[in-house]
């Protein structure tokens, strides 16, 4: 401990101990900020308020731990007042001392919390394989983390389905379609996150409750989907054809590989198709229900090309060829998808207000296809990857050309 | 509503001369009467699930109802598709409860009224908030897993589950932010493992293995914990936390009863196997083993602390005991209830049940 709770002095069970560097308490964290850790132990001193200190007894004066609770001096860092912001308290708040230090590596597979004072000795409870902190680290993770807490919506409750007009069927059903489409993009989502999320170090909390919330947000997506399908006399549609799941779902390299095609590859087009939605919604309710996915969607994205960003900073440039390699696969997939006249001609109906409008309908369908893979290659360029317009997919290129 | 035509209209043979598909469309239109019943089924409004299919052939991640395509591949070879051995009851009524009830760590706790407590009692409280912060992450990482693996057309199955990874990123958070926020620190971890090689809840590979250790018996005495955080709490902010708590851990293990009430009813060929997960979460239940239970006696570091709280203070801690003896009776008592309510409380009757935890149940009777 370097600073005192203002009680201690009476107690005296919970007295300073000189300070030692403990800031690798098992040999398993590694970080480049670890020479500073003392520093920052010291710093922590400071958290404490000024009229805290000067009362503070100096270390002579404590008296010796209880031998029946010896366990209370077994922190590293003790005082800390986190302080509450004009946002409640918040994860950023918290990561105040040797709480705030996030080791460049953590071989640490005991979910040990981190910051906690390690018992040696105890075995391995896991065998994450997601340990570095370039493979899942964003720094507004906490951040988006808490927006994802505030921001939550209630499918059943803050949609008025009841005021859901009356459409016509082909409209109806081209809507349905586009749902059916999104609800698969949502089971895609909690599959693949859900396959890495226990995979991922404790010493990474921050991402790890990200993806928690990302995994909530598309039960929600889900839910909200299936519902808008069924409840205004059309039908779910045709299954998705997936193409870009199969990629999310199959990639095994690396929780960054996978964010390629979670993020970049298909984030991108949910975000696009939720913005279509509301755009071009006939009614309240839709572009409310779109609105609300919209915005959800959004901090996925962030939080992804946060990440890949970091990632990429992090391991140079033969990490971001690599991951350009990687995306000659995705891109073919993502052709493909381009191709199904399924989704697009639902959106031509959708754009154009009805069967005999697609034509004009399918002018915005153009655009949407040529934004996506706009903001695609944008994207990748945003986290370093740099994909030139001419090294694109052929498909992909048309597209962006409006093909 | 839209109004059912059958046949292409007229604009649908126009478009599709103009070189549209539109095959799907006609698809669409054929599928309408059968979204009735989807809808009937649909997670927000029904409970009748009684015509889903008793095993899923879905392998491409659609969405219950949607059309399948042909020619396309069965890339998720989802490892449960047998309703029998996921579902549960009341699955869509915990959903809503749960994204009703979502709460924020950061404002809806009164965070203002945390005062200064004397070093015992918040060393105590930190430590406490330490053990939970190392646990309560598993609950969302295991889930998590089997979401992934269970077949979608189980939806309301994999719904609740998603809640309960956010509740639990919750828990872990908010009792970091205690132990951070009243001039404290984290502490020790749980030094207490078990089973790392088998036989825990984290290492369940089938879902009513993990459920059962789980959300009957982890979390069930984790409940009883949180129910009781008035006694354990020294301010709003303890209180809000825990009450809070609770009422989430509460939904998480009326899931777990009811997935097993539903196995005993369905899967009788499988009581045998549940009666063994239970023998051996019983005895981690008694024990403290695995750290699955802070209250038990030989859960040093959390029970020490829970004594302090409870008491007053480390010189009252032998007080502390005594109130903590009697949560360990009422957590049998409320464990019991839940064997009764799932209905594999024939093992209290027969000598199966784990002889400490029987020896508790009677001192309280």
């Amino acid at each position: 401990m370097t600073a005192q709770n203002d009680a201690s002095a009476e107690h005296g069970l919970n007295p300073p101990v000189p300070p030692v560097d403990d800031s690798n308490p098992t040999g398993r964290y590694h970080s480049s900020a670890a020479e500073r850790v003392q520093q920052d132990v010291s710093a922590g001193d400071a958290l404490a308020p000024a009229a805290e200190s000067a009362d503070a007894e100096s270390p002579a004066e404590k008296a010796a731990p209880s031998e029946r609770f010896a366990w209370m001096k077994d922190t590293r860092q003790w005082g800390v007042r986190a302080p509450v912001t004009a946002h409640g308290l918040t994860v950023d708040a918290i990561n105040i001392g040797i709480y705030g230090e996030i080791p460049d590596e953590s071989r640490e597979m005991t979910r040990m919390p981190r910051g906690s004072f390690a018992t040696p000795g105890l075995p391995r409870l896991d065998n994450y394989s997601v340990n570095r902190k370039e493979e899942l680290w964003s720094e507004n993770a906490a951040w988006l983390y808490e927006e994802a807490i505030q921001r939550r919506w209630i499918a059943m409750q803050d949609i008025a389905w009841d005021a859901l007009p009356t459409l016509l069927l082909d409209f109806e059903l081209a809507w349905c379609q586009l749902c059916t489409e999104l609800g698969h993009h949502a089971i895609a989502e909690t599959d693949t996150i859900g396959q890495w999320l226990h995979r991922m170090n404790y010493a990474y909390i921050e991402p790890k409750m990200f993806l928690a919330t990302e995994e909530f947000d598309a039960a929600r997506h889900h839910e909200v989907m299936r519902h808008r399908a069924l409840c205004n006399g059309g039908a779910l549609g045709v299954e998705s054809a997936g193409m870009v799941s199969r990629r999310m779902l199959e990639t095994r390299a690396g929780w960054p590989e996978t964010s390629v095609a979670l993020y970049l590859a298909r984030g991108v087009l949910t975000l696009l198709l939720y913005r279509f939605g509301a755009h071009y919604a006939a009614n309240p309710v839709d572009r409310k229900i779109f609105s609300l996915c919209l915005q959800d969607k959004a901090r996925h994205l962030a939080y992804g090309q946060g990440m890949l960003k970091y990632s990429v900073a992090v391991q140079g440039a033969d990490f971001a060829t690599s991951l350009r390699r990687i995306l000659g696969s995705i891109e073919k997939d993502m052709a493909g998808e381009l191709k199904d006249a399924v989704l697009w001609e639902a959106l031509a109906i959708i754009a154009g207000g009805s069967v005999s409008g697609m034509k004009s309908g399918m002018a915005a369908v153009h655009k949407l296809r040529g934004d996506y893979v706009r903001q695609y290659v944008a994207r990748l360029r945003y986290v370093g990857i740099g994909k030139r317009d001419d090294a694109l997919h052929p498909d992909l290129a048309a597209a962006l050309a409006g093909g | 509503m839209a109004t059912l035509q059958d046949r292409p209209t007229i604009e649908m043979e126009q478009a599709v001369q103009d070189g549209f598909d539109l095959s799907w469309l006609q698809r669409l239109k054929e599928q309408i009467p059968g979204a009735a019943d989807e809808l009937a089924h649909d997670p927000t409004l029904a409970e009748n699930t009684a015509g889903l299919l008793d095993e899923s052939t879905n392998f491409t991640q659609r969405t219950r109802g949607a059309l399948p395509r042909a020619g396309i591949p069965q890339y998720t070879a989802y490892t449960f598709r047998d309703k029998k051995e996921v579902w549960g009851y009341n699955l869509t009524k915990l959903y809503q409860e749960a994204v009703s009830r979502q709460w924020s760590s950061a404002t809806d706790i009164p965070w203002d009224t945390l005062r200064p407590l004397s070093d015992d009692v918040e060393a105590a409280q930190c430590q406490l908030a330490t053990f939970f912060a190392q646990v309560e992450f598993v609950a969302a990482d295991v889930p998590g897993r089997f979401i992934a693996q269970m077949s979608p057309d189980y939806h309301e199955v994999r719904m609740f589950l998603l809640t309960q990874v956010m509740d639990e990123s919750r828990h872990m958070e908010v009792f970091r932010k205690r132990a951070l926020a009243n001039g404290g620190g984290l502490m020790r971890m749980i030094d207490s493992v078990s089973d790392v090689t088998g036989g825990s809840t984290d290492n369940a590979r089938e879902f009513t293995e993990m459920s059962s250790r789980l959300h009957i018996v982890g979390e069930g005495n984790v409940l009883t914990l949180f129910r009781l955080g008035e006694l354990m709490a020294y301010n709003d902010a303890e209180k809000a936390i825990y009450r809070r708590a609770a009422q989430d851990e509460a939904r998480h293990v009326a899931f777990g009863v009811l997935h097993a009430r539903y196995m005993n009813e369905c899967t009788p060929e499988r009581r045998e196997e549940i009666h063994a997960y239970l023998d051996e979460a019983e005895d981690r239940q008694a024990t403290g083993n695995g750290g699955e239970n802070p209250a038990a006696r030989g859960a040093n570091l959390t029970a020490e602390s829970l004594a302090i709280l409870l008491g007053g203070g480390a010189d009252k801690a032998d007080e502390g005991q005594k109130i903590l003896a009697a949560i360990r009776q009422r957590q049998v008592k409320e464990y019991f209830q839940r064997l009764k309510s799932c209905g594999f409380d024939d093992r209290i009757e027969n000598g199966r049940v784990n002889p400490a935890l029987l020896e508790a149940y009677k001192a309280a009777a």
